[in-house]
């Protein structure tokens, strides 16, 4: 009923009437969704709004309730049933075998080149892996496995596969968190390429948690909030704010600093020194007591390699000092800061964090078994207790300690692996990626917690791609630039745009005391 | 009168499922402890006594053939559970039909050559505590992938057993004396390895459900980076867990060798599959998805029941191993049948992602 529609322009997609009930809950309630042939349209939503159900249902994983239309280009389709030609997809996990290099995995998708008995011609096939790759600008070598790319190169040749066979012209490509693990230097190449496929007449459905995205990439947007659709609107019309507050449904404020004093008398909790490894290249840092210090860095600077490193779980091999005055004025081998039990938050969550076929309750308690029960035996009533308490203390909503923790929202999921870390009663915790793939309710909510255990004396330490996560959370920043330590800078009054120059090594600031 | 009714029949909640009773707390404790889902390999099991009841009505339903099927599953009880703590970590171990003829071998030997039985016991089960060692030493310190990794020792152990026996069973009268009560004593009609086999699932069942220890073995199983990160020590948990399933190989060994009063070498080989088989249909059973000792029991004595039966039906010699093939394959296809409609949202896509390997950043 778009004006457009009216005037006799037909919408690329539409969807009408699309609701979707699971045994206990609505995931979808008669959600309608159109877009214009040549936008850039995004779905934003909080984690449970329906987002990744209503592209599954266009993926023809579920099939909807009765009642639901669906057009590609004007012709009818069975949704949840068929996937028309003209509808591409590059899932969140990109759908690719890292083992298997790009030819073969643009082959998967599209097929191979084959002669006469079934025998594959690999010299045609390599000069096709060529030209689809020439076509969207990706310098990589096709031979190599695709573990060994980079994740944006990866995220490319997923989208070259979804779109084989593609001549632009009509159709909708459809990204779903193309950049949940981009780091945010490498969005702008993707972003290349979406405008690259809009400009030949493609629709995109663009997927995002990221607002700042939205308003660089999108021509107008949808929010879903509780399986309904709460608005369209050209991206002109709204700010990040108001864009937050519907989906949120409350008022929002994207740009929030959760409020954190800078501490730079308190005593030093914990100390490195030299500390050198795959990226590092020789680092000294101080962590005073109560502060949350921010690792900053681009990709490839160490920023995650040191956070790792702090926490005794360093990826790989290194070298350098680590020291704990509260526990023992002696220096430790960076190699035992194991010893120093100090938690960590990995940065994948799904990967190095939750345990998917353990429940809630055992997630939790997995980093504090040896302290609950006594002589060997687990003390069951002690870990119920553990549980309860900790859920409640974090708001972690599940239907019960005994949900598997795969049921639960990503964010619900983080705040289970911060409170399996905090369950240790550490002096220090630290935090790689906290907010990834966390939507913005979760996300303020763990900047307000953070806050609040810094005010109670913990020290946090927080390495994060997304600037938006250390300017809130963090009362000093230590920027890292291949390996060295380039900046250290007082997060009060600190600019997204300092912070940047800063991870660029565009100039050595020590303003900091 | 109409418009109430009308607005109350639209609050209600339009789930896709109909409400279901009321039940009290335990009633339903009770209804979730006996879904088909959880133990069907139980209701299987019953409708399978039921089916050979009718079948052959004068032999089956005795006394004397539930003893038979307790009697002669022992071992591979036993077999199966022993594989169950490295399983658990995700871990292989598919040399422990090899260490279980070694360690056989090796009581019997000395046995024969005239040692005190508790010396020759002890070596025998040491020699399996050995292998366990090598195992473990190849798997976790060489980092070679363990279904390969134990299919080599096996091999090599094999290669041991037939150069140091030249093939032929060590057999000595002294075998059939104190050395033989081991395995064929019988208590209340049952015969010793039953006792044995129950012991072994308890304390394992102990380990697993009430250690820590057997929580973060299973959490090294299912994501050994995630528990790594969490503090979990998985090198030493599978190490360890690897020493145990030679241990409990090399009991295994020295009560079939008694049970067959004899050397052996090959006595282990057949238990190598049944052993598996037990124990992934096991996991089906009780804990969803979870190598656990009484689950591996139930399949045992389905499996065990299963192949008495056709026995005693006088069914052909390949009817066995179909039984088993078709009872494996049903009882997983309907777990994963159910597993895939109880999960909804990202579990399918998560599972396959953490197939793929993902490099180090």
């Amino acid at each position: 009923m778009s004006p457009d529609t009216l005037s006799g322009v037909r919408d690329a997609l539409r969807l009408t009437g699309l609701s979707k009930t699971f045994p206990g809950t609505r995931a979808l309630v008669d959600a309608s969704l159109d877009i214009r042939p040549g936008e850039v349209h995004a779905l934003v939503g909080q984690n449970g709004s329906g987002k990744s159900t209503l592209i599954k249902a266009l993926a023809g994983y579920h099939a909807p309730d009765p009642g639901a239309t669906a057009e590609l280009d004007g012709k009818q389709f069975d949704l949840g049933h068929e996937v028309p030609e003209g509808l591409h997809f590059v899932h969140q996990d990109l759908g690719l075998v890292l083992e298997l290099n790009t030819m073969d995995n643009l082959a998967l998708r599209g097929g191979f080149a084959k002669g006469a008995a079934g025998r594959v011609l690999w010299r045609e096939q390599q000069d096709r892996t060529h030209d689809v790759l020439r076509r969207f600008g990706v310098e990589l070598d096709i031979h190599r496995p695709l573990g060994e790319a980079t994740p944006v190169q990866r995220t490319v040749v997923a989208i070259a596969a979804a779109l084989q066979g593609w001549h632009g012209g009509s159709g909708v490509l459809v990204l779903d968190e193309p950049t949940a693990v981009l780091p945010h230097e490498e969005v702008e190449r993707l972003f290349a390429m979406v405008r690259e496929v809009q400009a030949a007449g493609t629709s995109v459905l663009y997927v995002s948690h990221r607002l700042d995205e939205i308003f660089e990439i999108a021509d107008r947007v949808t929010v879903l909030r509780g399986g309904r659709v709460v608005a369209t609107m050209p991206v002109e019309e709204v700010d990040a704010r108001g864009l937050a507050s519907l989906m949120v449904g409350a008022d929002v404020d994207p740009d929030y600093r959760a409020p954190v004093a800078s501490r730079p008398r308190a005593p030093v909790v914990l100390e490195v020194r030299d500390v050198a490894g795959t990226r590092l290249r020789g680092v000294d840092l101080q962590v005073h007591e109560g502060e949350v210090l921010g690792i900053a860095g681009l990709a490839g600077s160490g920023m995650q390699e040191l956070a790792y490193a702090l926490a005794g779980r360093p990826p790989a091999a290194i070298t350098g000092r680590i020291k704990m005055p509260r526990r023992s004025p002696r220096w430790l081998d960076m190699r035992d800061a194991g010893r120093l039990d100090i938690p960590l938050v990995p940065a994948d969550r799904g990967r190095e964090g939750v345990i998917a076929e353990f429940s809630v309750g055992e997630n939790l308690s997995l980093a504090v078994l040896g302290r609950l029960g006594s002589r060997g035996r687990l003390g069951h009533r002690d870990e119920d207790e553990l549980v309860e308490r900790w859920s409640r203390r974090l708001e972690v909503v599940a239907t019960g300690p005994e949900a598997l923790i795969s049921t639960l929202s990503g964010g619900n999921q983080q705040k289970v692996v911060v409170a399996r870390c905090l369950a240790q009663e550490p002096e220090l915790l630290v935090l790689s990626e906290p907010t990834a793939g966390v939507d913005i309710g979760t996300r303020v909510a763990i900047y307000d917690l953070v806050a609040g255990l810094a005010r109670e004396g913990l020290t946090v330490v927080v390495s994060s791609s997304d600037l938006g996560d250390l300017l809130a959370m963090c009362s000093r920043i230590v920027v890292l630039h291949e390996g060295h330590v380039a900046a250290v800078l007082a997060a009060d009054g600190l600019t997204e745009h300092a912070l940047v120059r800063a991870m660029e090594g565009e100039e050595r600031v020590d303003d900091a005391a | 009168m109409t418009q109430p009714e009308a607005t109350t029949r639209v609050s209600q909640p339009t789930a896709a499922t109909p409400p279901t009773p009321r039940r009290s707390a335990p009633a339903r404790r009770l209804a979730a402890g006996l879904a088909f889902d959880r133990i069907g390999a139980v209701y299987v099991w019953i409708g399978i006594a039921l089916i050979f009841s009718v079948w052959v009505p004068d032999q089956f339903p005795t006394a004397a053939t539930a003893k038979q099927v307790l009697n002669s599953n022992a071992i591979t009880a036993l077999a199966a559970l022993s594989i169950i703590i490295p399983l658990a970590t995700r871990v292989f171990d598919l040399a422990f039909a090899f260490t279980m003829t070694l360690s056989g071998v090796t009581a019997a030997h000395f046995v024969a050559v005239g040692s005190p039985l508790s010396v020759a016991v002890a070596l025998g089960v040491l020699v399996g505590l050995g292998t366990g060692l090598i195992n473990a030493l190849v798997v976790v310190a060489m980092r070679i992938d363990s279904f390969i990794a134990t299919l080599a020792t096996g091999s090599l152990i094999q290669s041991l057993i037939t150069m140091a026996t030249g093939d032929t069973p060590i057999q000595d009268l002294k075998l059939a004396g104190p050395f033989s009560k081991i395995g064929q004593t019988e208590v209340g009609g049952v015969t010793l390895p039953v006792l044995y086999a129950v012991v072994v699932a308890l304390g394992i069942w102990y380990l697993l459900e009430h250690t820590a220890t057997g929580r973060r073995l299973y959490a090294a199983g299912f994501n050994p980076e995630a528990a790594r990160l969490a503090g979990v020590r998985v090198d030493r948990l599978r190490f360890t867990s690897l020493i145990a399933s030679g241990g409990l190989a090399g009991v295994t060994g020295v009560v079939l060798a008694s049970m067959l009063q004899s050397g052996s070498p090959s006595a282990g080989t057949p238990y190598l599959l049944p052993a598996f088989a037990a124990a992934f249909l096991g996991a089906t059973q009780l804990k969803h998805g979870r190598f656990n000792s009484w689950g591996t029991i139930i399949a045992v004595l389905l499996l065990g029941t299963g192949t008495t039966g056709l026995g005693l039906a006088s069914a052909p010699q390949w009817a066995a191993n179909m039984f088993v093939g078709v009872v494996l394959i049903a009882a997983l296809a309907v777990t994963g049948v159910q597993r895939r409609a109880t999960r909804r949202g990202g579990g399918r896509e998560r599972l396959l992602a953490r197939m793929r390997r993902r490099p180090e950043d």
